[in-house]
């Protein structure tokens, strides 16, 4: 052979990346400078220097924000595993056609725009909706505005985020051994203490997946907080875009949008440390 | 506790669906406003939609946008795909952590990166813009199912080609590609509906211009509620309602016609 051995091995690294290189350069041109750029304006825009971060980390405004956007995040983490995991033990346990069709469902509503979605939930909890209806009907003479508040957005996120959750559950749960549960049983293990030896220990992969995925997304959810939130318990997505959109603040939206990368970033690390990022969304 | 752990999943059951459910009726409604239920049924807001240019304009621009999209996230990302999963290289964990970077990144802080950027290049308000921004949000997703498919491939085929005395491009044109044509399609299909789907990036860029379908329903929907967009609504679940029934249907008809089931 002609070829001699280094330069073998230096095509065995050459042909992959003359492969990756249109893909390399495309994502160096059009997304990692417009996220450099984010960071430039963060520290240059009005004026050079940290006045940003520090307007944002120590504005009583911006900390309310950020407070108000990890606790609506772990809040809807916890409403989607609280929502998720009896569905998918209930898929679990049902017989095959019936878990299919309920696989058939969570899918449709995954598939289906999560704009269809906060519309809809915006016609089921409005002033002339069903909920409301309900209400007078079971005699609560003046019910409370449920639209335009945390618990709409909140309800709406939980429903949109839920298929992540459940999903991530339903893999794991079907995966697990009846034997093992049988012989969890057999050795004495009922009720509770069979749900929280066995059952809960075994499916805990599918729910730390599941929720830093849900946490992450709903982290930076700008859509429908937006639309279905208090204009008063804004979420950080939402005042970021505030600032570009009303006052063309570009430094302070800037520097809330780098914080928010971070603190999503961090998440996603030490969750790929320990996981593989691969293994979250598949 | 099962029985519990079952109820409370019933009632999920109905949570997920009742959403999915209320926006059907909602589209045949003749109310000006969000009533439900309606006070009466007609083909008012469908005919509305058909006809109306401001609704007509936004959805062939994402169809448009979505296609374009496609074609240019695919045309990097499947060599991209095939370097990754079958060689070994350096810096390959790297290119790894390069493909999924754009699934990490909150998509208001690339809005916010694009507004500015693409403001400078003068591709603000144009579908240009909104295609270079989406092919990068396209790439993970692309390449998660691409990369499935392709980790599945059994190499001895091509080998046995090969050995037959095939060349690569005929190995390429005979064996690889008709064996991936599926996971192509799907991979596709996911880069279609990411742009298609894509809210953020198109509410800060895309202007009156390229203004995309999501973004229409966003500034309806935050501006005066139209009963328009529960049409629009009806049509997007329709089309997933469809798209997900059609391989079942498939089945039932082979199933009642007798033919062989292929595996």
């Amino acid at each position: 052979m002609g070829l001699s051995l280094s330069a073998l091995a230096e095509r065995k690294t050459l042909w992959p990346w003359l492969l990756l290189l249109p893909l390399t350069i495309y994502l160096a041109l059009f997304f990692l400078v417009p996220l450099i750029e984010v960071g430039i304006m963060s520290v240059t825009e009005p004026r050079p220097g940290l006045g940003n971060y520090e307007k944002v980390l120590t504005g009583s405004l911006y900390r309310k924000v950020f407070i108000n956007t990890f606790g609506t995040a772990l809040l809807v983490t916890f409403c989607c595993l609280l929502v998720g995991y009896p569905l998918a033990y209930l898929m679990s346990t049902v017989s095959k056609r019936a878990a299919m069709g309920i696989l058939l469902l969570i899918t449709m509503s995954f598939w289906t725009s999560f704009l269809v979605r906060t519309y809809a939930w915006m016609v089921l909890l409005g002033n002339n909706g069903p909920v409301i209806w309900l209400m007078t009907q079971l005699g609560i003479a003046e019910p409370p505005p449920l639209l335009f508040t945390r618990f709409s957005s909140t309800l709406a996120m939980v429903h949109i985020l839920a298929p992540y959750m459940i999903m991530n559950i339903y893999t794991v749960m079907q995966k697990i051994d009846p034997s093992l549960i049988r012989s969890a049983e057999s050795m004495g293990a009922y009720g509770k203490s069979l749900f929280r030896h066995v059952y809960l220990p075994l499916t805990a992969p599918g729910i730390a997946n599941g929720s830093v995925l849900v946490f992450v997304i709903c982290l930076g959810f700008y859509v429908t907080p937006v639309l279905l939130g208090s204009p008063r318990e804004q979420m950080a997505a939402g005042l970021i875009g505030n600032q570009i959109e009303q006052f063309l603040a570009f430094g302070l939206g800037s520097a809330m949008s780098i914080i928010l990368l971070v603190v999503t970033l961090v998440i996603l690390g030490i969750y790929h440390r320990r996981f593989g990022l691969d293994k979250l969304y598949g | 506790m099962n029985t519990l752990m079952r109820w409370i999943g019933i009632a999920v059951v109905i949570f997920i669906a009742a959403p999915l459910v209320i926006v059907v009726p909602m589209s045949f409604s003749t109310a000006a406003s969000l009533q439900f239920p309606p006070p009466g049924y007609s083909w008012g807001y469908y005919q509305q939609f058909f006809s109306d240019p401001s609704w007509l304009r936004p959805a062939w621009n994402s169809i448009y946008i979505a296609t374009m999209n496609t074609l240019l996230t695919m045309a990097l990302v499947v060599p991209a795909t095939f370097a990754l999963v079958r060689h070994k290289f350096w810096g390959k964990s790297f290119a790894n952590l390069m493909m999924m970077m754009p699934m990490a990144v909150p998509h208001i802080v690339m809005a916010v990166g694009y507004y500015s950027y693409f403001g400078e290049l003068k591709l603000v308000h144009s579908k240009l813009g909104v295609i270079l921004a989406h092919s990068c949000l396209s790439v993970p997703i692309t390449f998660l199912v691409l990369s499935a498919n392709l980790k599945g491939f059994d190499l001895t085929l091509e080998r046995a080609a090969r050995s037959l005395g095939a060349t690569p491009g005929q190995v390429f044109r005979h064996i690889t590609l008709p064996i991936l044509k599926p996971g192509l399609a799907i991979s596709a299909l996911f880069a279609f509906i990411q742009s298609f789907d894509e809210t953020v990036v198109a509410i800060f860029i895309s202007g009156r211009n390229a203004e995309t379908l999501p973004r229409k329903m966003f500034d309806s929907i935050r501006e005066e509620a139209d009963p328009v967009i529960a049409v629009i609504s009806t049509l997007l679940f329709a089309i997933v309602f469809i798209g997900l029934l059609t391989p079942s249907l498939i089945k039932l008809v082979r199933r009642m016609t007798g033919s062989p089931q292929p595996k």
